[in-house]
């Protein structure tokens, strides 16, 4: 295009402008006379911008005459209304740059490399230079163009571009990958950046590429990381990473290191709390897990507390573990132990949370509620206070002193380090610095006294299991209900005191007995007021059996002349060998198959009602279990007709191996329902009395009136399951809530 | 077949042999002063059995030792067995030695 005659042409201009200025004089002195109009002339053709992809070599002006001529416009006044034709000019022209832009987006569109956006912005900068009004004209002028350039730049550039500038900005930061090397840092474009005002314009679009960059690298490094704390190396990885982009950004400015302090202090302060924002709300998405694999996930929850007192999200915290908890605890899937170690764990967890306890109070009251509706609660508590040893993990940390409970705890005002309670406390919040987790846990129930019901049936089911006289065992048992004392109470374990002194008295009763008479048989003698409920099936031990019992009790008797011994044939077990014809067996059973074998050492075939008549009272399905024992030991044989027998000879095809029996011991305590039960029967006379006499009564009557007997402390619920039970066994019966008895045929 | 029982770990109960027989009620017999079963202990005791024993009188009623003797300590018992209003004799045992 840069043809001769364009040249020659625009030569040829100039010569002719210079010439009408000069008024033809010789020299510049026409130029002394310089009229306005030539001025104005003059200048708007100086400051028309120039077309940057035009190759013809922009006009040289002599610039005395330039100056000149502004000084007369000046004077004129006519500088604004030359200003507006100048913006006017610079809108007209700007076809040329949106042009261009279009062009580099065009490019970026498809390929989507930032480097495009920043040859773009240089593209940008040499249009704006190029038609940047020279210094000389005065600031004024100079802040109008800006302005009015910026204006329209904004207005062409097309959207894509802020996406393109946001990954331009992205690509500036330190990739986290450390074989990806880092854009090298320029601060010329950054400069650039804010001569185009794009910096300013763009301010929320650089902060949100800070933000997601932290959030991206906080999330990639920390999700599921709880074995350290994230923190510190955080803070770190920001002083080193972070930081230096943001003085690029924000301090370039900056001549010493106060001045960059100082300008970075609002917007560091801002991604600081980003950082942490963005690590909490992650820990408080993973909380429920972290409590799971508390204790080694314990640094996650330092770095949560910092967190929490930066930013405040204890609601949510508390929202999210309780929805989680809901979500994956408190259904029936979950065993209530699982719940109780769960329970336990989020206890210890949201103590190093917030020590003052407000979180754990509003997260746990949920699990108490709940677990106070499981049956098996108490039980699972207080199975675990006695420590299973199946078990490892037990609830409660040995290393944690045993403390007395129920100390009602009275604010001290006086206490110069009285503290109120925390702000965020609600008003149900009781503060319980003091107590320990077993105490927590006990105190899910308003009372004591189930537990320690439990406990003694528990403390029953443990101590008739050990059969050998294992005074071991008997002391391990002593060491807890010692250690137990403390925390209830020496009154409320009395009874497993004397449940104790019962398994010593025993072993030594039974030591003196043999020395006199030697017996196979090594009762645990009990005091049956102090022992829970072991159910009285009552079975007679038949041929052999019996003949011990009694040779026993008489010797008992001569040791201890005023007492007698009553036998619970039920319970414990017995050791035995088998001879038969081919085989000797040992065998440890229960009494009840005990009793079976040593009838079918009388014949060899019996029926199962003929066993049953010789044993005494028992149910069927007890019976069958106690045959089947001896099946599986392939001792006897189910014969078609529900008759068993005696195989001398064992069979030599075993139609299947015997799968290995896990022998279960049979609860022969009844659980504390039961005992509750056997409880309310006592009341049972009353309430026939009560409706003998007024026939036919509600059921609050009922429960107010057995207010009166001594020691009724049923509530109406319990009475009405009891009168539930009543009415199935048809004693008694309800019409329009009045319950009468049934009149009896 | 012989079934040699090698050992027995039995449960048994220890009853106080108070004299009559007839012990089908289930929860036994109770002191006529404390209201307590004899198996029980009286309201001072905390272990009941040789710790608690009970006293036998001549006219057959049976106490706790404790609950007896706290009785006839007291000026308006006037030696008598609160039951009968007899003079308190304790009994001999008929087995072995006597209780007091």
């Amino acid at each position: 295009m840069a043809t001769e005659a364009l040249r020659s042409q625009v030569g040829k201009k100039w010569q002719d402008s210079f010439a009408r200025l000069n008024h033809g004089e010789p020299g510049i002195s026409g130029l002394m006379t310089f009229s306005q109009a030539s001025a104005w002339v003059l200048l708007t053709d100086f400051v028309r911008p120039r077309d940057l992809n035009d190759p013809a070599p922009p006009n040289e002006y002599n610039m005395e005459l330039v100056k000149y001529a502004f000084d007369l416009v000046s004077q004129c006044r006519r500088l604004p209304a030359m200003l507006e034709a100048y913006l006017d000019d610079v809108r007209q022209y700007f076809y040329l740059i949106k042009r261009d832009v279009d062009q580099y987006m065009e490019q970026y569109e498809t390929s989507l490399d930032p480097e495009i956006i920043s040859r773009l912005v240089y593209r940008l900068f040499k249009w704006f230079n190029a038609w940047l009004p020279i210094s000389d004209l005065g600031q004024t002028i100079r802040a109008a163009y800006t302005l009015d350039f910026q204006t329209q730049l904004f207005a062409i550039l097309p959207p894509s571009f802020v996406s393109g500038f946001k990954a331009y900005c992205a690509s500036t930061l330190p990739p986290f990958d450390p074989d990806v090397t880092q854009r090298t840092l320029s601060g010329e474009i950054w400069d650039i950046f804010e001569i185009l005002g794009l910096l300013d314009r763009y301010e929320s679009v650089i902060a949100s590429v800070g933000y997601e960059h932290i959030e991206t690298y906080v999330l990639s490094t920390c999700t599921g990381k709880w074995e350290a704390a994230m923190l510190p190396e955080l803070r770190n990885w920001m002083s080193h990473k972070i930081v230096p982009w943001m003085l690029m950004m924000y301090a370039r400015g900056a001549a010493t290191n106060d001045d960059a302090v100082a300008m970075l202090a609002s917007v560091g302060s801002r991604f600081d709390f980003h950082m942490t924002k963005t690590l909490c709300d992650l820990r408080t998405r993973e909380i429920f897990d972290i409590i799971i694999d508390f204790p080694e996930s314990a640094p996650a929850l330092e770095d949560l507390k910092e967190c929490l007192q930066r930013v405040d999200q204890r609601a949510a915290l508390v929202k999210s573990l309780r929805k989680a908890n809901h979500k994956r605890l408190l259904h029936p899937g979950a065993d209530t132990k699982l719940i109780l170690s769960q329970y336990v764990a989020t206890i210890k967890c949201m103590r190093i949370i917030d020590p003052p306890g407000v979180l754990l109070f509003k997260v746990a009251d949920p699990i108490r509620r709940y677990l106070r509706d499981r049956p098996d609660t108490i039980r699972s508590i207080v199975a675990n206070l006695v420590g299973d040893e199946d078990t490892g993990d037990s609830l409660v940390d040995d290393n944690e002193p045993p403390q007395p409970l129920h100390q009602i705890e009275i604010e001290d005002y006086s206490d110069p380090n009285w503290e109120p309670e925390p702000i965020d406390a609600g008003p149900n919040f009781r503060a319980n610095k003091h107590t320990d987790v077993l105490g927590t846990l006990v105190s899910i129930y308003d009372s004591n006294d189930l537990f320690i019901k439990e406990l003694q049936i528990l403390l029953a089911q443990r101590l008739l299991a050990i059969t050998d006289g294992n005074t071991e065992k008997v002391e391990r048992e002593r060491r807890n209900i010692e250690i137990l004392k403390i925390r209830f109470g020496e009154s409320a374990l009395q009874v497993c005191e004397v449940m104790l002194k019962d398994m010593t008295d025993s072993k030594r009763i039974d030591g003196h007995v043999q020395s006199q008479m030697a017996s196979i048989v090594h009762p645990t003698i009990i005091s049956k007021h102090f022992w829970p409920m072991l159910g009285s099936d009552e079975i007679i031990m038949p041929g052999q059996f019996q003949t011990f019992q009694e040779q026993y009790a008489k010797e008992f008797s001569t040791f201890k002349p005023d007492k007698r011994l009553r036998w619970l044939p039920h319970l414990g077990a017995v050791h035995l060998e088998l001879l038969l014809e081919d085989r000797t067996l040992e065998v440890d059973v229960p009494p009840l198959e005990a009793a079976f074998i040593e009838l079918f050492s009388e014949k060899n075939v019996w029926s199962i009602d003929e066993l049953m008549t010789r044993v005494g009272p028992i149910s069927k399905g007890a019976a069958l279990k106690a045959l089947l024992t001896w099946v599986d030991k392939g001792v006897l044989k189910e014969e078609g007709d529900g008759s068993f027998k005696l195989l001398e000879v064992a069979e030599t095809v075993k139609p299947v191996d015997p799968a290995p029996i896990v022998e279960e011991q049979k609860p022969t305590v009844f659980p504390a329902q039961q005992h509750q039960a056997e409880q309310m029967r006592v009341y049972w006379k009353f309430i026939e009395g009560m409706l003998t006499n007024l026939t036919a009564l509600p059921l609050e009557r009922i429960q107010a009136m057995l207010h009166f007997a001594p020691g009724y402390d049923q509530t109406i619920e319990q009475l009405s399951a009891f009168m539930d039970a009543a009415r199935r066994e048809k004693l008694v019966d309800v019409r329009e809530g009045l319950w009468r008895l049934t009149t009896k045929a | 077949m012989k079934v040699n029982v090698k050992s027995w770990h039995a449960v048994a109960q220890w009853q106080w042999d108070t004299g009559n027989d007839q012990d089908d009620d289930p929860e036994g017999d109770v002191c006529g002063i404390c209201r307590v079963a004899y198996e029980g202990c009286c309201p001072t005791c905390k272990v009941p059995g040789d710790d608690c024993p009970l006293i036998w009188g001549e006219c057959s009623h049976v106490f706790h030792m404790h609950c007896l003797l706290k009785w006839i300590s007291t000026s308006s018992s006037k030696q008598q067995c609160p039951m009968d209003r007899r003079t308190w004799v304790t009994a001999e045992r008929k087995v072995g030695g006597s209780k007091t």
